[in-house]
């Protein structure tokens, strides 16, 4: 158990190092030049010579290796760069949004399983009857509409109509429950067909007719018998879905104003501010290896064949 | 045989309703089972040995309606037409079950021990401790090797043999009347299929538990099994002692059933000996009898009217054949 986290750990960083090389690269060779940029911000007429002087300021004459090496060395020690637009070190200022971001993502992972467990137990539990072609028509719908637009029909029907709920701001719970509606319905919806459909299998297969033969009720077989069977596929969906919100979060943040992590990659992006972007990436991704990790580790105690490797 | 009747299943039939089609795998059987012994019920695939079993305790897959017509009686309780919930408490409780393959018949994400608890937790009203340790007493039972560990282990962690093991101390764990035992031995090895007859053996000793073992294996039966009924499309055949039908069969299908088997004293290189045709399709009624077709000595009024099961000249042994019976011997068609 313990090696497979360690040996796993290790790949991590590898993959970790290969992705910020490519971000880098990608980043750097995107078209748009920021000392432009900039020398327009300082002076409405700006010369060649200016811009030359802002690209000399900010190293970018040097080449991207360097460049690369250059930046990665400061992330090591911890220190992510400045800002060039602002000026300012992106550290801190990441660190004052990636809580937001975390409780945006948070929230939503938890209402997408809240949400898929109930309806997609209930839809198991009677199929065929009301509570299943709700839970299908609910996740048709959750599947198929974009999160804008849920967000800007959330916003128009529960804060503005009915004035139930706060738009934007950070104030106390009330304020989260629409982003986390938002960035949570699309994958709510996935969770409880993976758990509708998971269920259906495992009550089809032959150790579900045992669990009958045994007396149990529907019920308890499902609950006993079927959830431990789809509880490695589960796991491995809901990662998948949660590593879908932080992109989704690029467009529920600005929705509500939200000053998380994938707001400031979004400006950054804007500005072509490449600092600024690589570091919102290395957050990201290093988000992604957790996420990954965190899926093994809970199949493996879930799937009594992968615990047994693993240990 | 003195020992009381428990089953007793009288003119049943059995309809099953798919999406797409009505047949009826089961049609006008009847048999009786007494307390202790074992009834063998031998046919084909396809014969509806299976459904005749299965299909009254409500274990039929899901999407496949049932209609029974008829009467069960066990212990005095008609199944027929018995509430899902009177029912639910019998299954487990008073009758195991056995199934034929018991490398998907376990849970692949639940222990062992796990499995075989809850059984004695829903019939017998034991805490889950208690029926941990009534687990591993169940394990030794089925004397199954190092019974500790087992109960922690997973059965993708056991071989077949094991894992039907296990499946026999889950059906007995309630110490049921009656034991319906699906083909328990055909997904084994020859050398485990003997340990697992054995098995059931012993244990039908120890708990005095009644044994409806459905099976196509005349070896088995003639190890097991005190009384055989023959089914073909769906219809008992012929019905009797084991000792009797597989001696000196009196229908012509359990004759050349019989006859299949091959010899020590065939001849190396010679042919195997089958029944020519194959069994009817079932889903059109049958007007007559329904081996008719395939049989060397049927006449006329063989394919109009549907034979009784009758009992021969031998008392205990009823056959469905007018035929055979009427020549009394029929031993034309098969020499020992």
């Amino acid at each position: 158990m313990l090696t497979l986290v360690s040996r796993r750990l290790r790949n991590s960083l590898v993959l970790l190092m290969l992705a910020t090389l490519l971000c880098f690269t990608l980043v750097v060779s995107a078209p748009g030049n920021i000392a432009v940029l900039i020398a327009e911000l300082r002076t409405p007429k700006a010369t060649f010579a200016d811009i030359h002087k802002i690209e000399l300021e900010l190293g970018l004459d040097q080449p991207i290796v360097t460049r690369y090496s250059h930046w990665l060395t400061g992330a090591l020690q911890g220190n992510l760069g400045i800002s060039y637009k602002t000026g300012e070190d992106i550290g801190p200022a990441l660190s004052s949004r990636l809580p937001i971001t975390a409780t945006l993502v948070a929230g939503g992972a938890t209402f997408a399983m809240l949400f898929s467990f109930v309806l997609g137990f209930a839809g198991a539990l009677w199929p065929g009857r009301f509570a299943d072609v709700a839970t299908r028509t609910i996740a048709l719908l959750g599947a198929s509409m974009p999160s804008f637009f849920v967000g800007a029909l959330l916003i128009y029907g529960l804060a503005v109509q009915l004035r139930l709920l706060p738009t934007f701001g950070s104030e106390g719970l009330s304020s989260w429950i629409l982003p986390w509606i938002t960035i949570g319905l699309l994958p709510a919806a996935v969770l409880s067909r993976v758990v509708r459909v998971g269920l259906e299998e495992a009550m089809s297969r032959p150790f579900a007719l045992t669990a009958v033969a045994k007396g149990l009720t529907r019920r308890t077989i499902l609950v006993r018998h079927a959830l431990p069977n789809i509880a490695p596929t589960y796991i491995n969906a809901l990662g998948a879905q949660t590593g879908a919100m932080v992109v989704g979060a690029v467009v529920v943040e600005p929705l509500f104003a939200l000053k998380g992590v994938a707001d400031l990659f979004l400006s950054g992006v804007l500005f072509r501010d490449f600092m600024v972007v690589q570091a919102c990436l290395l957050v990201f991704i290093s988000f992604f290896v957790v996420l990954n990790l965190l899926v093994d580790i809970g199949m493996m105690f879930t799937d009594p064949k992968l615990r047994r490797q693993g240990s | 045989m003195a020992s009381k009747e428990i089953l007793r299943v009288s003119d049943l039939c059995v309809d099953l309703f798919t999406q797409r089609s009505v047949i009826r795998p089961v049609d006008g059987v009847s048999y009786s089972v007494a307390a202790g012994e074992t009834l063998a019920i031998v046919g084909e695939s396809g014969s509806g040995k299976t459904v005749l079993n299965f299909a009254p305790l409500g274990l039929m897959p899901t999407g496949v309606n049932v209609d029974l017509s008829g009467s069960i009686l066990f212990n005095d309780t008609e199944l027929v037409g018995i509430a899902e919930p009177a029912l639910r408490k019998l299954r487990g409780g008073s009758i195991g079950t056995i199934f034929q393959d018991p490398m998907s018949a376990l849970n692949p994400a639940r222990t062992i021990g796990r499995q075989i608890a809850e059984v004695s937790e829903l019939h017998m009203g034991l805490s889950s401790s208690q029926a941990e340790s009534r687990a591993l007493d169940l394990l030794k039972l089925v004397r199954m090797s190092d019974p500790d560990a087992r109960l922690k282990q997973y059965p993708h962690e056991l071989s077949g043999g094991l894992r039907q093991r296990v499946m026999i101390a889950i059906a007995v764990a309630a110490e049921p009347q009656l034991l319906i035992a699906d083909e328990p031995t055909t997904a084994l090895d020859v050398t485990v299929q003997a340990q697992i007859i054995a098995l059931l053996k012993d244990l039908q000793k120890r708990l005095n538990m009644a044994i409806v073992l459905i099976t196509h294996d005349m070896g088995v039966v003639a190890g097991i099994a005190s009384r055989v009924a023959v089914m073909y499309a769906g219809r008992v055949a012929e019905y009797g002692p084991v000792g009797d039908v597989l001696v000196e069969p009196r229908h012509p299908y359990t004759m050349g059933l019989i006859d299949a088997i091959p010899r020590a004293d065939d001849a190396p290189g010679s042919l195997f000996r089958g029944l020519p045709g194959a069994p009817p399709i079932l889903g059109a009624p049958i007007p007559g009898c329904a081996f008719a077709p395939r049989c060397h000595a049927a006449i006329e009024s063989c394919h109009i009217t549907r034979p009784a099961l009758v009992s021969t000249v031998q008392p205990l042994v009823s056959a469905a054949c007018p035929i055979i019976n009427k020549h009394n011997h029929g031993g034309a068609y098969v020499q020992h």
